[in-house]
């Protein structure tokens, strides 16, 4: 936990409440900012990369979590920030979507903090 | 006393060749077992009289027993089959005489013989009907032995001959029972086919055809006959697998069809049979189960997204305060989330229950009664539960209005679906206005009720998504609901046979039309 000064994680969600519970889970693994839509998480992106994306897959009606996710992989500058997506969607075919789209992770929705916090160190150490 | 120690001897006639047959053939006559008639009485009379006999007998072999259908002189009306002289002239292809049964091995010990009248002559002459199915005979008998002559025999015969005619008229009667039925059934089968049937004779001209053409065509069989087939079915008419083509309707409307055409004998002559097999409907109803296969799966897999999410707030936030320690204030932010959304999951989930209701139950969910929709409007109102909202809302109820028939609860349950669409969807400021008129759709009076907001309004793209299960008007991002409130209206304004219209402009607000049909008037 001491290696988790100057990590940066990105939140993205459309849900509030959501974005407060991930906060909250992952706040000692380091500095953790936030986003309402995929349009605004990509202006924090260009601004400076993080090094992990919490990421939503239904965010309401502008660019959608797995558009983002590909954008990101697509792109050399940001490339490097692992992926998590977390969605209430959980059939077997929505993870194998959002693998292929380029995630590094994906848990679904409802999740425990404690996991979350496990699989998001887990993936900041890769 | 060594006479009676020998017990008498009755050996069983034995079943002519044909017997299963012959058994058949006497059942379908359905004539066992009926009452005397004249058309049979009055030649055992004849024959009885002409032959100066006590007795003569239309007897019937039944499986077990002889059966008489007509009697002269003969108390019972069976006997049993073993003790029989008629089961023995079955046998025979032309009259059986027996001169004196006494005198004869097969008769001398049956009971006939040996009882308080016995019987000592017998002359009987099958009766043969069908393909030759001899099921009885016409038979006379006398308690002394007599001779019977070449000429007697004749006579017999002649009468036998008789009584078979009679048979074979009520033959001939019941075949063409069996003949108008068959003919019944195949009209109705083939008036219940899915698929358009046409005959045509030699000539290539229509003969007749079943329902489903006549629906197909627009016409009826005797107009379609009046034109030429090659004009109807839009092809020559020969035999062919499938042809696949484009078929004009009396009004001019074109189908596209699969036409297969076979060559039939009937009546030694040529026919052919046209088969018609409007693809549009198979496609559309096949593009129907599609569409509803992917609704449902749509609607499940966005309806366990709905439910998760607000799951997802309740099991972590509480996960969170169980596990870590939280200053009193966060704790208590903490829990007021976990109260908001679990009141959120229960509405979604009421809401879904209902949903189903309605969709499920159709309109034998509802409860309608005559109904004034002012009425309605002003309870609707009066139950915002919040008053800052009921303060916004401004009620036109306009003149005198035709009554509706509709169930109360369902469209108040609609009304208020739109009004809290038009709150929530505008700012706290702005006015949400209802009025009601007499209006007109498709030329049937009816009641129009409309709501507008001058709130955010809808792009096309998004007025097109307005009845999607869980679809919510994303641009304001604390706009409570769970998207189904709209669904619910359509669904509940379909039942009532009524008509919801939208029309909005982003920024320009929403105007909602929630028009039902007037009470007693009928679909134009």
């Amino acid at each position: 936990m001491s290696g988790a000064v100057g990590r940066k994680i990105v939140v993205v969600d459309d849900q509030q409440d959501l974005r407060l519970l991930i906060r909250l889970s992952l706040r000692t693994l380091g500095e953790v900012a936030q986003a309402a839509s995929a349009e605004t998480a990509l202006a924090l992106l260009q601004q400076q990369a993080p090094d992990l994306l919490i990421l939503d897959v239904w965010l309401g009606e502008g660019m959608g979590g797995l558009e983002l996710c590909r954008q990101i992989k697509a792109d050399p500058r940001t490339r490097g920030v692992r992926v998590m997506l977390l969605s209430a969607c959980g059939q077997q075919s929505d993870i194998a979507a959002g693998l292929a789209a380029g995630a590094d992770d994906y848990m679904v929705k409802p999740f425990s903090p404690e996991a979350l916090y496990e699989a998001a160190a887990g993936l900041l150490d890769k | 006393m060594n006479a009676h120690a020998t017990p008498p001897v009755i050996s069983p006639c034995p079943l002519p060749t044909d017997e299963e047959q012959r058994l058949q053939v006497l059942l379908d006559l359905n004539l066992l077992d009926t009452a005397p008639e004249e058309r049979f009485d009055r030649i055992t009379r004849l024959a009885a009289r002409l032959f100066g006999v006590p007795s003569a007998m239309v007897s019937l072999i039944d499986a077990e027993r002889q059966w008489f259908k007509s009697r002269v002189g003969m108390e019972l009306p069976e006997t049993p089959r073993t003790a029989s002289f008629c089961a023995h002239a079955i046998r025979q292809d032309d009259v059986m005489v027996v001169r004196d049964a006494c005198q004869d091995e097969r008769f001398a010990h049956t009971p006939l013989v040996q009882g308080e009248n016995p019987v000592r002559f017998y002359a009987g002459s099958p009766i043969a009907v069908g393909d030759g199915y001899r099921i009885g005979t016409l038979c006379i008998i006398d308690s002394v032995p007599r001779d019977f002559g070449p000429e007697e025999r004749d006579l017999l015969r002649d009468l036998a001959g008789i009584v078979a005619n009679e048979v074979a008229a009520i033959d001939l009667k019941l075949a063409a029972e069996r003949q108008r039925r068959s003919e019944h059934a195949v009209r109705a089968l083939l008036d219940h086919l899915p698929d358009g049937v046409l005959l045509l004779d030699d000539s290539g001209a229509i003969v007749s055809c079943n329902q489903a053409a006549e629906r197909m065509f627009g016409n009826s069989c005797t107009a379609l006959a009046r034109q030429s087939a090659a004009a109807v079915i839009g092809v020559e008419p020969a035999p062919m697998v499938r042809h696949e083509g484009v078929v004009r309707r009396a009004d001019g409307g074109l189908f596209a069809a699969e036409i297969t055409i076979a060559a039939m004998t009937l009546d030694e002559r040529q026919h052919l049979v046209v088969t018609v097999h409007d693809v549009a409907i198979a496609r559309a109803e096949r593009e129907r189960l599609r569409a509803a296969n992917e609704r449902r799966h749509n609607y499940f897999r966005t309806a366990s997204h709905e439910l998760r999410t607000p799951m997802a707030s309740i099991l972590g936030f509480s996960e969170l305060l169980l596990k870590r320690d939280f200053d009193a204030a966060t704790g208590r932010e903490l829990m007021d989330i976990i109260h908001r959304q679990a009141t959120r999951l229960i509405s979604l989930v009421n809401q879904m229950l209902d949903l189903a209701r309605i969709d499920s139950g159709g309109s034998s969910q509802l409860h309608p009664i005559t109904l004034d929709l002012r009425a309605v409007l002003v309870k609707m109102h009066g139950a915002l539960e919040d008053p800052a909202l009921a303060a916004r809302v401004e009620l036109h109820p306009g003149p005198a209005l035709p009554k509706v028939f509709a169930d109360p609860l369902r469209i108040e349950q609609a009304l208020h679906n739109i009004v809290s669409n038009a709150l929530a969807y505008s700012t706290p400021e702005s006015k949400v206005e209802i009025d009601l008129r007499l209006d007109a759709r498709d030329g049937q009076p009816g009641v129009l009720a409309t709501v507008r907001d001058q709130g955010i309004g809808m792009t096309p793209e998004q007025r097109a998504q307005i009845y999607d299960a869980f679809w919510r008007g994303g641009a304001l991002p604390d706009v409570a609901g769970n998207g189904l409130g709209m669904t619910i209206v359509r669904e509940i304004v379909e039942l009532h046979d009524g008509v919801i219209e939208i029309d909005s402009t982003p920024g320009g607000g929403t105007q909602v039309g929630l028009w039902l049909p007037a009470q007693g008037a009928t679909p134009a």
